[in-house]
């Protein structure tokens, strides 16, 4: 009898052990994801609209009156820039890591102006960069993450559905897309 | 003579058996630790930083949405009522008060782990703060019903549970200060059935 009440304690605490391993572990090998899901939607740089009903690559935009775009990057080769022309009546933006943490998050009021411009960035890209600022982006954000890829979500607000027109525009205008960024050396 | 086999095999079975049930019961109750409750509502304002719990970090690892980042909103749901019954389809309820400080909102019912929206029900099942009637200091009254009401009505097309999702867009309350000061409107069920 001692030695059935043994095994099952040795089992309860196995089941414990493996409960941790499984929650610490799961971040590391899911497949299910946002970030496997927002690159399951197709290619990188671009903007992706999410549509109302669960796509094939897993995601949804819940919310009926938010309309929104994600776009997977990765900034081993250079720098992205992130802009779109606004005349909507909330945007918002948020960068997250291949691990779904978050980055840096801004809306049409905490960015100057509220214009949508950020400019995405390892620290020693940033370091290049700043030296000799290339025009077109010397009024963006600049944003620095340790992390080479992820994923990028710019939201909108459709309040009523005559807005359609405005929000259909500025995420179909949003880019998400490397550009050029080095001085093109002299010899 | 298969005493020891048999066992080994008890502990295993409790070992694998109730690992993998508690961590599948874990990520499908709760989306962690670092919950606010105001009244009936949740929200979790950490969920999407890398100073999430472990559970947290897994529960949007299997889940894989959308979080809000802190700039952007935060996301209020409530499966109960401010008396703590489930939310039912056949019931009526008020929403009444404030919301804690935001550019906008919008509020809508999610059923059957969908969200129900406007253009597939011809009804007001979904809300938002530019479309609502509000009294002179700015609080507002909604009532959510099956049935028709005057005023603000939330629509519940369908029968059985649901749950009110409240998101604040560009709202102080997605930082982690002074969340204690923040109300939410709140849940009254004015009855059931048709009486």
């Amino acid at each position: 009898m001692l030695k059935v009440l043994f095994a099952i304690v040795t089992g309860l605490f196995g089941a414990a052990l493996l409960h941790l391993v499984i929650i610490l572990s799961l971040p590391y090998f899911s497949e299910k994801d946002a970030y496997t899901r927002v690159l399951a939607e197709g290619s990188r740089h671009i903007f992706h609209r999410l549509p109302d009903q669960r796509d094939r690559a897993g995601l949804v935009q819940d919310d009926p009156f938010i309309e929104a775009s994600v776009c997977a990057y990765d900034i081993s080769q250079g720098p992205i820039r992130i802009y779109a022309q606004e005349n909507v009546p909330f945007w918002s933006l948020a960068i997250y890591d291949a691990a779904s943490n978050e980055v840096f998050s801004i809306n049409d009021r905490t960015a100057a102006a509220g214009i949508l411009d950020v400019v995405l960035a390892t620290p020693v890209q940033l370091t290049v960069l700043r030296k000799s600022l290339p025009d077109p982006i010397s009024q963006s954000i600049l944003v620095e993450t340790q992390q080479a890829d992820g994923y990028v979500i710019l939201r909108t607000m459709l309040p009523q559905p005559s807005f359609a027109p405005a929000t259909d525009s500025f995420l179909s205008q949003a880019v998400c897309a490397p550009f050029e960024w080095r001085q093109r050396q002299q010899f | 003579m298969f005493r020891v086999p048999f066992l080994v095999a008890i502990a295993l079975a409790i070992a694998f058996g109730g690992g993998i049930w508690s961590t599948l019961w874990a990520l499908e109750a709760t989306t962690g630790f670092g919950v606010i409750r105001l009244g009936a509502w949740e929200a979790f304002p950490q969920a999407q930083t890398a100073e999430a719990d472990p559970y947290a970090k897994s529960h949007r690892a299997s889940a894989g949405a959308l979080l809000y980042g802190s700039a952007e909103g935060l996301s209020f749901t409530a499966a109960v009522d401010d008396g703590g019954t489930p939310l039912r389809a056949s019931c009526t309820y008020r929403i009444a008060g404030h919301t804690p400080p935001a550019r906008l909102w919008t509020l809508y019912t999610l059923q059957g782990g969908r969200a129900n929206r406007p253009e597939a029900s011809k009804l007001p099942v979904a809300l938002n703060s530019r479309a609502i009637l509000r009294h002179a200091d700015g609080s507002f009254e909604i009532e959510v019903s099956p049935e028709a009401r005057p005023m603000n009505w939330l629509a519940i097309p369908e029968e059985g549970r649901f749950r009110l999702r409240l998101t604040l867009l560009d709202t102080p309350a997605a930082g982690s200060s002074g969340l204690i000061d923040l109300t939410m409107p709140s849940i009254q069920n004015l009855g059931c059935g048709n009486a």
